[in-house]
C-alpha cells in the first residue's frame, strides 16, 4: 500500500496532518527531522583531495623518492648538482599532477541544472491560512496550493483538483500534459494519476496536495542522486596508464638497485653509484607521457568537433574508440523524425480512397483529435500529429468545430481523446495504439454505417495493423463516439467517454531512416560493435525499421517494456548476450538498468539520451551521448559527448576517430619507451666501463619533457590507417 | 528474555516488542513498523513515551496523541498492545522497562543529530544500541509515501553475526508487508599489482559469494521468503544507495555497524553513509540473540 492507494482521509491520517495544514511549530519540527526540500550533490571526494591524489599515485611516489634522495645527497655531499636534480624531479611531479588533474576535472553542473527546475517559492496552508514560503521549507504533511504556471515543489498526493493538467517532462520525458485527479488509484506510485511530482509544471487548472516526500527523497531527487552518485569508472586509457606506470616503476627500481649493487661489486664509490642509480631511474620514467597523451586527446577532440561530435571530457576521445555496445534511441537518431502518412486503411473500403465516408470520418478524427497547428504557412507541434494534420488538410477542406475538452495522450494509456462540437452534435474522437483503441469499440464503421464489431472484423483490423507495422510504419487507430448531449467539462472522465466507440480505420505513418545510418550500422558490424535499439515504438515497427537499416539480419531478441520490468537481472543478462537485441515500448527510466547490466558483463557502453530522466544512464555509461538539437540542458550536462546533429552516423564517425586516437597513443607510447633504452644504455656503459657520461640527468629530463614531446605529438595526429 | 521457539523449529521469535514514541513524526512512523512486526509475530506491543525533563506541554500532548493513535490502530488490527508513560532519561527508563518486562526488541527512530554527528558519537541512537540488553531496530524515516514496503533491500556483509535473528527479523518484516527481498552484497574489488582492477561478470562474482551470505540465504529459504540476490564490486555505502535509488526500493534493512570509531574514521563507515543519504526508509538492526 502506498500513498496513492489511500483515500483523502487516510492520507491526512498517514501524514498526521489536516486539510488546514500543519501548524508553524509542527512544520519547523518536521523541517528539522526531514531536512530542507532541496536538491544537493551526494558527498564526493573534495577537489583538494582529488588534486592531492595526483601526488600520491605510484609513479609520483617513485619520483618523490628520487627527489628526496637527491635532496639528501645534496645535504650530505654538496656540489654534485643534486639540488638541481631534486628541484627538476619535483617540477616534473608538479607538471604531471597539474596536467592530469586538469584532464580529469570537469565542473559538475548537472545538479545545478536540476535545481533550476524546482520553484523558489510555494503557497501552502499553515494552520488554516494561506501563505507563501520558500520552497526549501516545504515539509511532509504540508498542504500546497497548485496553480497554473507554477512548478511542483515536492512529491505530493492530490486532495483537490479542478481541471488540473501537469507536464511531467522532467520525470517521464513526455512533453504532453496529463490530467491529474484526486481519487485513490492503483498501480505504481510513479505512474499514479493522483500524485504531482517535484519538478512537474502545472499547465492548467488548480488543486491542493499534501506533500509526502521532499528534497532528495522525491522522484526528482532520485534522478539527481543517481546522476551525482553513479560513475563510469576508469577509462581503458587510464587503466592502461596505471598498468604501464607500475611496470615502469618496478623495472626502474629493480634496475636502479641491481646496477647499484653491480657498481658496488666492481668497486665504484658510493656517490658515483648513487648518481648513477638516480640517473637510471629518471631515464626510465617517462616524464613526458601524460602531457603528450593530453595534447593528443585535445587534438582528437578538435577533429571530432569538426564532425559534429562535441567532446566534453578529454578521456572520452579514447574511450569512444573502445566502445563495444551502442544503446541508441530510434526516433530522431536512427530515423529523421519527419513523419509522413503513407497508408490509410478503412474496413471494407479500397485502400485510402478519398471520398469514401469512412475515409472522410478518419480524416476528420485525424484533424480534430490533434494538437498540431498550421500557422503562417508552417506546421507546429509533435511530428506524428503534424503528419496527420498534413494528410487531413490535403484530403478535406476546413471543418467548423469547437473543441470542448481533451483527454491527452500519455505513454501508459497510449491514446488521446478530444470532445468536439461539430454541426450541433458532440463527438468524442480518439486516436492511439490499436491494442488500446480496439477494446474500447463495440461497433465498426462500414460503408458509412456503424455496425456491430464482430470477431472476424477484429481479426481483420489486427492483421492489417500488423502487416502495416511489419513494413516499418507507425500505425495509429481511430475511433469516435457520438455523445448524447453537450457534456459539461466537469464530467470529462476517460472511463465515461472512451467506451462503446465506433472503430473507423488505421493510418500508417512512416519515419524514414536517415540515409547515412545503414552505412554506419555496417561499419559497426565490421568493427564488432553491437548496436542495441531502445524505442518507445511497438515491436513490429521497431523490427521493420531495424531490418530496413540493416541493423537486424537474423531473428532478434525483442524485449517489450512490460516484460523488461518483470525480468531479473540474470534473465536480462542472458537476453543481452544475444547478437541482435531490440527493446520496444520502453521509457527512459529503463535505460540505466540496461547500461548497468551491459557494463557488469564487461562491455564498454555508449548510450544516447535527451531527457532529464536520461541523466543517470548518461552518467553510468562509459560514454553518455546527449542530443544537441532535442536534448535538455540536464542531459547535455550529464553527457560526455554532445551530438550536434542528433545523428547516429556521427556517433560511429566519432568512434572511428576514437579508435584512431587510441592507435596513435599506442604508437607514441611505444616511441617514448623506445627512447628510454638509448637514454639508459650510456648509463650502464658509464657504470660498467667507466666511459664518460654522455648525458647528464638534467639533459635526460630536458629531452623527455621537451624535444621528445613534439615527435610524439606528430604520431598522435596521424590519420586512420586504411583498412586492408 | 522472553523469546520463544519458532513453531517450525527455526530458532527464536519475538514475543514482546517495544516502540519508543515521542512528539516527532518519525517516531510515530517508526512505531508503525513495530506494529506490523508485532502483528505478524503475534507479539505484545508496548508503546512507550518517556517525557524528558523540561518537555513543553505542547510536545507532551503531541506525543500522547501519537501514542493514542498508534494504540487504537493496533487494537483495530487485533494486536495486543500496552501503553507506557513515564518521565526521566529516555535511555535509562527504556532500559529499565526492557529488563522488567523482558522486551525482545526495541524500535526507535533516529534523530537529526544521528545524521549530523559522525559515527553517532554520544547520540541517543548509539546509547540505545549500546546500553539496551535486547535487540534494537533504529528506524530512519525519510519517505512518507511508501506506507507498506513492496520491495526491501537487504545489504549483507561478508561476515554476518547473529544470522538466525537477522533472517528472522527480515523474514517477518517481509511477511508483514508481503514484499519481495533483494539481497545485496558489495564485494571488495579484485586488483593485481601489474594488471590493475580485474573485471568479473556477475556469474563469476556469484562464485565468490561469502559463506555467511550462503548461510543467510539458507535460513531465509527455510522461511519460504521470495528473494533475489546481487553482488557488485565497489564501496558498500555508495553502491547500496545506488541500488536502492535505481531500483526504487521502499525499505533498506541492514545490520548495525561493528566497526570501531578509529576504523570508521580511517576507512569510513557504510552504515553511516547510508544513514545520511538513504533514498528510502532504513532500519538498522542491532541483534542480541546469539546463533544457536
Amino acid at each position: 500500500m502506498k500513498i496513492h492507494n489511500l483515500s483523502k482521509e487516510e492520507v491526512f491520517r498517514s501524514l498526521v496532518t489536516t486539510y488546514q495544514g500543519l501548524t508553524e511549530e509542527e512544520a519547523k519540527k518536521r523541517l528539522l527531522e526531514f531536512g530542507p526540500n532541496e536538491i544537493k550533490e551526494t558527498r564526493k571526494t573534495p577537489l583538494l583531495i582529488k588534486f592531492l591524489n595526483q601526488f600520491t599515485h605510484f609513479l609520483a611516489l617513485l619520483l618523490w623518492i628520487g627527489a628526496g634522495l637527491a635532496f639528501i645527497s645534496e645535504y650530505l655531499h654538496p656540489g654534485e648538482g643534486m639540488l638541481n636534480l631534486g628541484i627538476a624531479i619535483t617540477g616534473v611531479i608538479l607538471i604531471n599532477a597539474v596536467f592530469t588533474f586538469v584532464q580529469e576535472y570537469r565542473a559538475e553542473r548537472t545538479i545545478q541544472k536540476l535545481r533550476g527546475l524546482l520553484p523558489f517559492n510555494v503557497r501552502v496552508i499553515r494552520y488554516g491560512r494561506e501563505r507563501e514560503i520558500p520552497a526549501r521549507e516545504t515539509v511532509p504533511g504540508d498542504v500546497v496550493i497548485l496553480s497554473e504556471g507554477m512548478r511542483v515543489p515536492a512529491d505530493s498526493r492530490l486532495i483537490e483538483t479542478t481541471y488540473l493538467m501537469v507536464n511531467n517532462a522532467p520525470l517521464t520525458g513526455e512533453s504532453e500534459p496529463i490530467p491529474l485527479i484526486h481519487e485513490p488509484s492503483d498501480g505504481d506510485l510513479i505512474e499514479s494519476s493522483n500524485v504531482a511530482f517535484a519538478g512537474a509544471t502545472i499547465v492548467s487548472g488548480n488543486g491542493r496536495a499534501v506533500v509526502f516526500a521532499t528534497g532528495m527523497r522525491t522522484e526528482f531527487g532520485r534522478i539527481a542522486h543517481l546522476t551525482s552518485a553513479v560513475e563510469a569508472g576508469l577509462s581503458p586509457l587510464q587503466k592502461e596508464i596505471v598498468k604501464v606506470t607500475r611496470i615502469i616503476a618496478f623495472m626502474a627500481t629493480f634496475m636502479g638497485i641491481f646496477f647499484f649493487m653491480i657498481g658496488h661489486l666492481i668497486g665504484r664509490t658510493f656517490w658515483e653509484n648513487f648518481i648513477f642509480t638516480i640517473g637510471l631511474i629518471v631515464a626510465n620514467v617517462p616524464e613526458g607521457l601524460l602531457p603528450t597523451v593530453t595534447l593528443s586527446l585535445v587534438m582528437g577532440s578538435r577533429r571530432m568537433a569538426k564532425k559534429k561530435a562535441l567532446i566534453k571530457t578529454l578521456t572520452s576521445v579514447e574511450t569512444l574508440g573502445s566502445v563495444t555496445v551502442i544503446c541508441t534511441d530510434k526516433t530522431g537518431t536512427l530515423t529523421r523524425n519527419r513523419m509522413e502518412v503513407k497508408e490509410i486503411w478503412t474496413p471494407g473500403g479500397q485502400p485510402g480512397s478519398i471520398g469514401q465516408p469512412e475515409v472522410d470520418t478518419l480524416m476528420e478524427i485525424a484533424r480534430l483529435c490533434n494538437n498540431a497547428s498550421f500557422v503562417d504557412g508552417h506546421y507546429k507541434g509533435d511530428p506524428t500529429e503534424i503528419a496527420l494534420l498534413t494528410a487531413a488538410r490535403e484530403a478535406k477542406a476546413s471543418i467548423v468545430y469547437q473543441r470542448i475538452a481533451e483527454i491527452p495522450f500519455d505513454s501508459e494509456r497510449k491514446r488521446m481523446t478530444t470532445l468536439n462540437a461539430v454541426e450541433e452534435k458532440v463527438f468524442a474522437y480518439t486516436k492511439g495504439a490499436m491494442e488500446h483503441i480496439l477494446p474500447l469499440c463495440s461497433r465498426i464503421l462500414m460503408h458509412g454505417v456503424p455496425q456491430p464489431l464482430k470477431e472476424t472484423s477484429k481479426k481483420e483490423v489486427t492483421e492489417t495493423c500488423h502487416s502495416l507495422m511489419d513494413r516499418g510504419l507507425r500505425v495509429l487507430s481511430f475511433a469516435y463516439r457520438e455523445m448524447g448531449e453537450r457534456e459539461p467539462c466537469e464530467k470529462v472522465r476517460p472511463e465515461e467517454i472512451e467506451k462503446d466507440m465506433v472503430f473507423v480505420g488505421l493510418m500508417g505513418i512512416e519515419d524514414p531512416p536517415r540515409p547515412e545510418v545503414p552505412e554506419a550500422i555496417r561499419k559497426c558490424n565490421e568493427a564488432g560493435i553491437k548496436v542495441v535499439m531502445i524505442t518507445g515504438d511497438g515491436s513490429r515497427t521497431a523490427l521493420a525499421i531495424a531490418r530496413e537499416i540493416g541493423f537486424i539480419k537474423g531473428d532478434p531478441v525483442i524485449i517489450e517494456g512490460h516484460d523488461f520490468t518483470k525480468m531479473t537481472d540474470r534473465e536480462l543478462q542472458e537476453k543481452l548476450a544475444e547478437k541482435e537485441v531490440i527493446f520496444s515500448r520502453m521509457t527512459p527510466k529503463h535505460k540505466m538498468r540496461v547500461v548497468s547490466v551491459l557494463k557488469e558483463e564487461g562491455e564498454r557502453v555508449a548510450v544516447t539520451g535527451d531527457g532529464v530522466n536520461d541523466a543517470p544512464a548518461l552518467k553510468r555509461a562509459d560514454i553518455g551521448i546527449a542530443m544537441g538539437i532535442t536534448g535538455t540542458d540536464v542531459a547535455k550536462e550529464a553527457a560526455d559527448m554532445i551530438l550536434l546533429d542528433d545523428n547516429f552516423a556521427t556517433i560511429v564517425n566519432a568512434v572511428e576517430e576514437g579508435r584512431t586516437v587510441f592507435e596513435n597513443i599506442r604508437k607514441f607510447i611505444t616511441y617514448i619507451f623506445a627512447h628510454g633504452t638509448p637514454e639508459a644504455i650510456p648509463y650502464i656503459l658509464f657504470a660498467l666501463f667507466k666511459i664518460p657520461l654522455p648525458l647528464t640527468v638534467m639533459q635526460i629530463l630536458a629531452i623527455d619533457l621537451g624535444t621528445e614531446t613534439i615527435p610524439a605529438l606528430g604520431l598522435g595526429i596521424e590519420p586512420p590507417e586504411p583498412r586492408s | 528474555m522472553s523469546a520463544r521457539t519458532h513453531p517450525a523449529g527455526l530458532g527464536m521469535t519475538y514475543t514482546k516488542i517495544l516502540a519508543a514514541v515521542n512528539e516527532h513524526l518519525n517516531s510515530e512512523v517508526s512505531a508503525r513498523y513495530a506494529h506490523h512486526l508485532a502483528q505478524t509475530t503475534q507479539s505484545l506491543l508496548y508503546l512507550c513515551y518517556i517525557a524528558e525533563k523540561g518537555v513543553s506541554a505542547r510536545d507532551f500532548t503531541g506525543a500522547e496523541e501519537a501514542v493514542k493513535r498508534l494504540f487504537h490502530k493496533a487494537k483495530e488490527s487485533g494486536v495486543r498492545v500496552e501503553s507506557v508513560f513515564d518521565s526521566g532519561d529516555p535511555v535509562n527508563k527504556i532500559k529499565e522497562i526492557v529488563r522488567t518486562e523482558g522486551i525482545d526488541i526495541v524500535f526507535a527512530a533516529t534523530r537529526r543529530e544521528d545524521i549530523e554527528k559522525r559515527f553517532y558519537a554520544g547520540t541517543v541512537s548509539r546509547k540505545l544500541s549500546l546500553i539496551l540488553p535486547c535487540s534494537v531496530a533504529l528506524v530512519r524515516v525519510v519517505h512518507m509515501g511508501r506506507i507498506h514496503p513492496r520491495t526491501i533491500l537487504v545489504p549483507l556483509k561478508a561476515r554476518i553475526h547473529h544470522i538466525s535473528e537477522r533472517t528472522y527479523f527480515t523474514a517477518m518484516l517481509n511477511r508483514a508487508f508481503d514484499s519481495k527481498l533483494f539481497l545485496f552484497h558489495a564485494q571488495k574489488k579484485i586488483t593485481k599489482f601489474f594488471r590493475g582492477e580485474l573485471h568479473l561478470t556477475p556469474i563469476e562474482w556469484e562464485k565468490k559469494i561469502p559463506h555467511d551470505i550462503l548461510r543467510f540465504i539458507d535460513h531465509l529459504d527455510r522461511y519460504s521468503v521470495r528473494h533475489e540476490k546481487r553482488l557488485t564490486p565497489g564501496s558498500a555505502g555508495r553502491h547500496i544507495m545506488i541500488e536502492a535509488a535505481s531500483k526504487r526500493h521502499d525499505l533498506i534493512v541492514m545490520g548495525a555497524s561493528e566497526r570501531s570509531l578509529l576504523h570508521s574514521f580511517i576507512w569510513g563507515n557504510p552504515v553511516e553513509e547510508v544513514l545520511r543519504e538513504t533514498p528510502c526508509d532504513l532500519i538498522i538492526l542491532k541483534p542480541r540473540y546469539e546463533d544457536t
